[in-house]
């Protein structure tokens, strides 16, 4: 019994050392930097080979080659930021894909409704898969079996003869539609412009409330975004025109950013992440948070299913088969969204999907084997994954902080 | 008139008798400190006015009229704030997210509820401030600081809803020397605040600097009630432990 009147030794005051704090503190809020780093790195490697690597032709294929694991990788970032974990999404997109393609060019359904209704049936999906995992069965194991039963389920929505080809239609156009320059342009000056407009309004705000800001907040952002996407612009129009499907990866960025950085919505997420019983007991409905990301990522799932089937000319068993769903976990892994839940953001989708895809691009370009592009994405995988794990727990030895 | 009171309060699990008909009460600009071995019955108690548990018997008083406590959010509705031992704090956000965790400012439904960050961070100055709680950053997630500063931004986010009574659950107990001073002194400006404060702890020297009042709780039955400077701390052991004869153990 400890009832003495005399102190006891205290106890450690944080269970974190200063060592992991300070790498806590440096990495966050720039976990970016050190994907650009490495991605920085990729280029200058394959570049040192090749100059054919950076030419405009090969980044625009690059962009296009990436888009679908960044669509995909974007949903699994919702799922990972709230602590669980999907294998089932890429088999999903490739339902998805069929389903769309069945319905638009089998049976002739206007081509928006197909995708509605593609989207839709996986939202439905997730849906169901995410309401097993509220009532307590863990995600690993409802989205492994999800896969396997998705598997059987492609077989059952796509015809007798297992493919669709979309060659010639509508379906084909979403890939291979190019927005001329001029409006591409346009469209990069009023998103800019409407960024840095918000930007002036947050800072007047905080004005008003005289809490701490300078016009730097302003300036440095819209800068940025200016130069990013005139930039990205300049270079993907130098061919036909800025691909729709890059196009598209950005206005899903764009509404990913608003929502998880910007509202109440997320907040919540990342609390959710962050601490489960804490976010409940502050009133936070965590059952409902992980509904949500499973709804977001049926969603993404679908559109990146849709665009692969319009880049690929058709969809067949092997849909969403293959590395993709890989891919795109090492995508947002690797782009610095953590396994364990409340840490990352939606870059680390568009960020970890460009290095997987420049080691692939330029495996390829570059006429190596396979072999060489496993070994290189595995090892940065791995890579990513034991920074997580140091930034997460401290360590990577159990019991060491 | 008291912010608080308690009469004859009482619970059980099963057949324990986690509590027998405690009287109790906190006054404005009060410190009172819950003290008591293990299973005395002060988390009972605790739960019991932070609306997590409802007692068997008893009455439940609120600024003199009847209340009944039926939820955590009842509970805050009445006044009454709980700080919990483990905070509850989320480590990835920052403070001004932890603050307001669940009760955020926010835009109408066309904005998709943007927070209002600015009108949050400027209420949450104000907060820290009035308890000098100090942060070099308000958006460096918490994980990032100290266990004094954790605890300040725990008993801060208690105080959004200007609580009249706060509860403190062992608040010292994870904390080094400097830091429990801090606190102690975090306690005593939320007493100078006018608002009644609990104290639950182990920690016979913090009872001593921080507690107006003392009420000691064994088996679940409150057995002593001391004023400041009206006791010695082997008056509080012999009460804790029953041990009226022999004196403070060591
Ligand atoms: N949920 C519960 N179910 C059963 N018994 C409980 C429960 N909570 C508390 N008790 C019992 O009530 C008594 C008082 O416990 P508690 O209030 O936790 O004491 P303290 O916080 O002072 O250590 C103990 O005997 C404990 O075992
Ligand atoms: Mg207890």
């Amino acid at each position: 019994m400890s009832l003495t009147t005399t102190p006891t030794s205290a106890p450690p005051e944080s269970p974190r050392s200063p060592v992991a704090r300070f790498i806590d503190v440096a990495a966050r809020g720039h976990r970016s930097i050190p994907v650009l780093v490495v991605l920085a790195i990729i280029w200058i490697v394959f570049y040192s080979q090749s100059p054919a690597y950076l030419s405009f032709r090969n980044i625009t294929n690059l962009t296009l080659q990436i888009a679908t694991t960044a669509i995909l990788a974007l949903g699994v970032v919702f799922v990972l930021l709230v602590g669980e974990i999907d294998l089932s999404s890429a088999v999903l997109s490739g339902v998805c894909a069929a389903l769309a393609a069945g319905l638009a060019v089998n049976s002739g359904l206007p081509l928006g409704l197909a995708i509605v209704v593609a989207i839709l049936a996986g939202m439905a999906i997730t849906l169901i898969e995410a309401l097993v995992i509220t009532f307590g069965v863990p995600s690993l194991i409802v989205t492994l079996g999800g896969m396997v039963i998705l598997q059987g389920l492609i077989l059952v929505v796509l015809p007798p003869e297992f493919t669709v080809s979309v060659a010639g239609t509508p379906f084909a156009k979403i890939a291979s539609t190019a927005i001329p320059a001029g409006t591409s342009y346009l469209l990069a000056a009023v998103a800019t412009l409407a960024f840095a407009a918000y930007r002036l309004y947050q800072f007047r705000e905080r004005l008003s409330t005289g809490t701490r800001t300078s016009p730097i907040a302003v300036l440095i952002p819209a800068v940025v975004a200016g130069v990013v996407l005139f930039g990205g612009v300049f270079i993907l129009t130098r061919q036909r025109g800025l691909p729709m499907p890059v196009l598209i990866v950005a206005v899903m960025l764009l509404i990913a950013w608003y929502f998880t950085t910007q509202t109440r919505y997320g907040i919540h997420l990342y609390a959710v992440g962050g601490d489960r019983e804490a976010a409940q007991r502050a009133g936070v409905p965590v059952r409902r948070m992980v509904l949500y990301s499973f709804l977001i990522l049926g969603a993404c799932a679908a559109v990146a299913g849709m665009i692969d089937a319009s880049r690929q000319l058709g969809v067949s068993v092997t849909s969403g088969g293959g590395p993709l769903m890989l891919n795109a976990i090492a995508a947002a892994v690797v782009g610095g969204t953590s396994l364990f839940g409340g840490r990352g953001s939606i870059w680390s989708a568009i960020l970890g999907a460009l290095v997987i895809g420049s080691i692939s691009n330029g495996v390829q370009l570059l006429g190596l084997t396979t072999e060489v592009q496993y070994f290189a994405t595995g090892a940065v995988l791995i890579i990513a994954v034991a920074v997580d794990v140091v930034l997460t727990r401290g360590s990577l030895w159990p019991g060491r902080r | 008139m008291s912010l608080l009171e308690l009469t004859k309060i009482s619970k059980h699990f099963g057949g324990v008798r986690a509590l027998h008909e405690i009287d109790m009460s906190v006054h404005p600009g009060e410190v009172v400190a819950l003290i008591g071995d293990n299973g005395a019955g002060k988390s009972t108690l605790v739960k019991i006015v932070s609306g997590v548990e409802s007692p068997d018997t008893g009455e439940i008083r609120v600024r003199g009229e009847s209340a009944r406590l039926v939820s955590p959010k009842a509970a805050a509705d009445a006044g009454i704030r709980t700080v919990f031992q483990d905070l509850s704090l989320c480590d990835n956000l920052d403070a001004v997210q932890n603050l307001f965790l669940g009760q955020e400012r926010y835009g109408p439904i066309w904005t998709g509820r943007r927070i209002r960050r600015h009108v949050m961070e400027e209420q949450a100055q104000r907060i820290l401030e009035s308890l000098s709680v100090k942060l070099r950053s308000l958006s460096t997630p918490v994980v990032a600081l100290s266990g004094g500063q954790r605890q300040g931004i725990a008993i801060c986010r208690a105080l959004i809803s200007d609580p009249a009574v706060v509860i403190l659950d062992e608040p010292t107990a994870a904390l080094g020397v400097s830091q429990r001073g801090e606190v102690l002194d975090l306690i005593h400006r939320l007493r100078d605040q006018g608002r009644g404060v609990v104290v639950i702890s182990h920690d016979m020297k913090d009872v001593r600097q921080v507690a107006d009042r003392v009420v000691v709780l064994r088996l679940g039955t409150k057995v002593a009630e001391f004023r400041r400077g009206e006791y010695t701390p082997s008056d509080l052991v012999s009460a804790m432990t029953g041990a009226h004869e022999e004196g403070p153990v060591q």
